[in-house]
């Protein structure tokens, strides 16, 4: 596979502020990639670097082959990027800042510009200041796709969208990636990326801390596993397997943490005689939680 | 089931205000608006000083003996109405004093630029917050509508008492500084009398739109604010050559104050005490409207939008035209307005002076040789309009550059960058947009002063040319500011440029005032801009101009492709 994005050791210094720290990461053509971290963990930062609206300390990014700092223009012209927070011209309608946009670029498909229109409901007509803030992300969001970029690079893109607008959008994304088209998705919506992306990137304080496949990381994480035996806990043999921890007995239940794979849990516990087994198979938040700890997780949704 | 949380300290969790949120404007709404108005404060308050000061340097330079003195006041009293109102002030008095002389020249321009200050000001210290959401979050917080309403209004009242002060000090300082004959000192109490008179007109005017604001939003409540303020000071400033706004002109602020002239040391303070019973009303009525309709709600009054083909949707260059183009039409008529008026004057002066005094025509052509007021317009204009007209173009310079600036200081640059347009090129198209903003401004302003000198009199041409090294100055005046915001940062791009109009004028009017070296003058640019209304050039300022804005041009996309985009 060719590598549509690819930082090597990218590093932005803010002073005595945080910014990224040796990223490095490798996003593949045709792939949806996930980008995941709380607020304030570098994701933006990595984002602004990589299409070189900052320019990186040391390290460098490379899109298509292109290293940002040399031709930037050269990768903004096969790209569709979506910011965090973005604002446009207040006195311009939807479709006058769409339609400036797309003269930007040059070669828009009207007809694919109007579909997009019509699939994410925008009304054209109103001011961008009289739009809602999920109207407004709209609005952005095809100025992104309008004119089918190789690479969509979408920052929290679902923020402020209706439930049946961000189908809309899921269904695009997985139409984007079945065109061929690679997409790096950020967000702190785990299920977001759970549901959309084939690998994801965890950033935690300015270094990637883990990157995987989305169901990897799933098969990484630890099992909540709860065993009620009929008679007495058999607490020592199962402390002693491995991959188990945080070991808690209640009563005739036993409650552990196993870490990989799960087969000598199973075949432990298959020599006694259970009234119940519940095993159950952590969620990606579960996993984020597991790598930062709830306060990350707080931090991240609020 | 029910959970008993337990009763929190109404003291618990509330952080203490630190120094330096107090003085950062951090502290409360009020602080926070205050900080916001900084260089509203510091553009208004240098151009009332600076007018003050001006006009009382020319009067004392103009008018240094008994002689001239008494020539004037014989030609302004026997000038036709129409050009005795032609400044705002109907009923000259004393005008043969250096106070009586600033009362009838400048004073209630003084007070229309101090009053369409306010009335921007306060119909947008609301409203403009609750349309952009920003009000929402302050609203939630446990302060109250009404509180932030009156905080607001409380930095409004502040901003204007600094302006004030200022203006009192200045109007001290023209006293003392070129007096030049006994009566022309200008008492402390004078001054703040006149201070209090412009303030107070400027609060009446602001307080209508700041009534208005929560009810029609911003831009309607400054329209009808704006055409309350300007239609009373003209009204008011003809009442006498047209009798029939006499009647008019009594329902206005400026027709109630009119026989107020502390200057020349006959106050009204009863007049004054009226007047401030207006804004006291409408501020009223203001924080009752917003507290009380929905937040953010306004109702819509029709108003036609610019053709499409205005807006500017094909490229940068014409989108930052397109921007800018409310905001140069409003500029190029106001200004142009003011040039129509000064040129239309020009015959009626320099005819009323011939006849009725020519020892002071003399002494004028003796300041300055060049300015023959008999050859027409062109000659009026260089006087009394220039220099005033330099500063305004490069106020309406400094709002285009903040306007350009805007791009990066909203978040739009960082979508406008990641489509193929290279920095350098956004940076340059949208300078160039700029520029074309300043040139819509000189047009306007040079059809104003062309009308006005046909009718004024004399040479048309050249007054309209004269205008064009107008528009050079704003072009070098934002290539500086164009610089600025692409080496530093946009957020101050606006601020340079206003900072260099002011110190450009204190220099030109400091320097001889104060027979500093002669180098300290050609500091300002304005020093090497010759006498353009009567067709003295000075082509290396010409040129000076322009090598300034296309190197600042130049310098702003060089700078913005080696730093980073703000986010």
């Amino acid at each position: 596979m060719t590598a549509v994005i690819e930082t090597e050791a990218l590093t932005k210094s803010y002073g005595p502020h945080r910014g990224i720290v040796d990223v490095d990461l490798l996003v593949d053509e045709r792939e949806v990639f996930g980008f995941l971290g709380p607020n304030g963990a570098g994701k933006t930062t990595t984002i602004r670097t990589v299409l070189d609206l900052i320019r990186p300390t040391s390290g460098r990014a490379l899109v298509f082959g292109i290293d940002s700092s040399v031709d930037p223009v050269a990768i903004h012209r096969r790209v569709g990027y979506i910011p965090g927070e973005f604002t446009l011209y207040d006195r311009l309608t939807g479709r006058q800042t769409i339609e400036y946009f797309a003269n930007l670029r040059g070669g828009v498909d009207k007809a694919y510009q109007a579909s997009l229109i019509e699939r994410f409901d925008v009304d054209p007509s109103r001011k961008f200041k009289e739009y809602s803030k999920g109207n407004k992300q709209k609005v952005g969001l095809v100025i992104a796709l309008q004119h089918r970029p190789e690479l969509l690079i979408l920052d929290e893109p679902t923020s402020g969208l209706d439930p049946l607008v961000q189908q809309s959008f899921y269904a695009l994304v997985r139409e984007a990636s079945a065109e061929g088209r690679t997409v790096f998705l950020s967000s702190h919506i785990l299920s977001e990326v759970e549901r959309t992306c084939d690998r994801v990137a965890i950033i935690r304080d300015g270094r990637i801390i883990k990157i995987d496949r989305v169901d990897a990381l799933r098969d990484l994480a630890h099992h909540q596993v709860e065993l009620r035996f009929v008679d007495g806990v058999p607490v020592a043999e199962f402390e002693a397997l491995p991959g188990v921890s945080e070991v808690v007995v209640d009563d005739h239940t036993l409650r552990m943490r196993v870490s990989g794979a799960i087969t000598p849990v199973v075949r432990a516990a298959a020599r006694y005689e259970l009234l119940d087994f519940v095993s159950r198979e952590p969620s990606l938040e579960e996993t984020f939680l597991a790598q930062y700890g709830q306060e990350a997780v707080k931090t991240s949704r609020s | 089931m029910t959970a008993d949380i337990g009763r929190v300290p109404s003291s618990a969790g509330r952080t203490p205000l630190t120094l330096w949120s107090r003085v950062y404007g951090f502290g409360s709404v009020f602080a926070k608006t205050l900080r916001d108005s900084r260089l509203a404060i510091i553009i208004v308050a240098g151009l009332l000083a600076g007018l003050m000061l001006s006009s009382g340097a020319a009067f004392g330079e103009a008018y240094s003996t008994v002689a001239s003195r008494a020539d004037l006041a014989n030609l302004v009293a026997n000038l036709p109405p129409a050009m005795t109102g032609i400044y705002g002030n109907p009923f000259p008095v004393m005008i043969e004093t250096l106070g009586g002389s600033i009362a009838w020249k400048t004073g209630a321009s003084i007070g229309l630029i101090a009053a369409l200050w306010s009335v921007l000001a306060l119909s947008a210290t609301l409203a403009a917050e609750a349309r952009r959401g920003s009000m929402e979050l302050v609203a939630v917080t446990p302060l109250g509508l009404r509180r932030i309403a009156l905080e607001k209004l409380a930095a409004h009242l502040t901003a204007m008492a600094i302006v004030v002060v200022v203006v009192a000090a200045s109007t001290w300082l023209a006293g003392a500084a070129f007096a030049t004959l006994p009566g022309d000192e200008i008492p402390l109490e004078s001054a703040v009398g006149f201070g209090a008179w412009v303030g107070l007109v400027a609060l009446a005017s602001g307080s209508v739109a700041f009534a208005l604001a929560p009810i029609v939003g911003r831009g309607a409540s400054a329209g009808i604010a704006g055409a309350v303020l300007v239609g009373g000071y003209f009204l008011n400033g003809y009442q006498a050559s047209v009798p029939a706004f006499a009647g008019v002109a009594n329902l206005t602020w400026f027709g109630w104050t009119v026989h107020h002239q502390p200057l020349t040391g006959q106050p009204d303070w009863t007049s004054l005490a009226v007047v401030a019973i207006v804004p006291a009303i409408l501020f009223a009525l203001g924080v009752e409207a917003f507290a009380r309709r929905d937040l953010g709600s306004t109702s819509r009054i029709p108003w036609p939008g610019f053709p499409e083909a205005l807006i500017g949707l094909r490229g940068p260059m014409s989108r930052s035209f397109g921007e800018r183009l409310p905001l140069a039409l409003a500029w190029g008529l106001g200004v142009g307005i003011f040039g129509f008026i000064m040129g239309a004057a020009a015959r009626s002066f320099g005819e009323e002076l011939a006849n009725i005094s020519p020892a002071t025509l003399d002494i004028i052509q003796a300041v300055f040789p060049n300015i023959d007021l008999a050859s027409g317009a062109g000659a009026f204009l260089q006087l009394v309009f220039v220099e005033f007209g330099f500063i305004l173009a490069g106020f309406a310079a400094a709002t285009f550059v903040a306007g350009w600036a805007s791009d990066e200081t909203s978040g739009r640059l960082e979508m406008l960058l990641t489509t193929p347009m290279a920095r350098a090129r956004w940076a340059i198209a949208a300078g160039l947009g700029v520029f074309g903003a300043i040139a819509l401004f000189t047009a306007l302003l040079a059809t104003g002063i062309g009308l006005g000198a046909a009718i004024g009199g004399g040479d048309v041409v050249t007054p309209i040319l004269g205008t064009v090294v107008l528009g050079l100055y704003g072009l070098a005046l934002a290539g500086i500011g164009l610089a600025v915001g692409g080496i530093v940062r946009t957020s101050i791009a606006g601020e340079a440029v206003a900072a260099v109009v002011i110190v450009t004028f204190l220099i030109a009017l400091v320097a001889p005032a104060l027979k500093l070296p002669d180098w300290v003058y050609q500091l300002a640019l304005t020093a090497h801009l010759g006498q353009p209304m009567v067709g003295i050039w000075d082509p290396a300022g010409m040129v000076a101009c322009l090598v300034l804005a296309v190197v600042g041009l130049g310098l702003s996309g060089w700078g913005l492709s080696r730093r980073d985009v703000a986010a």
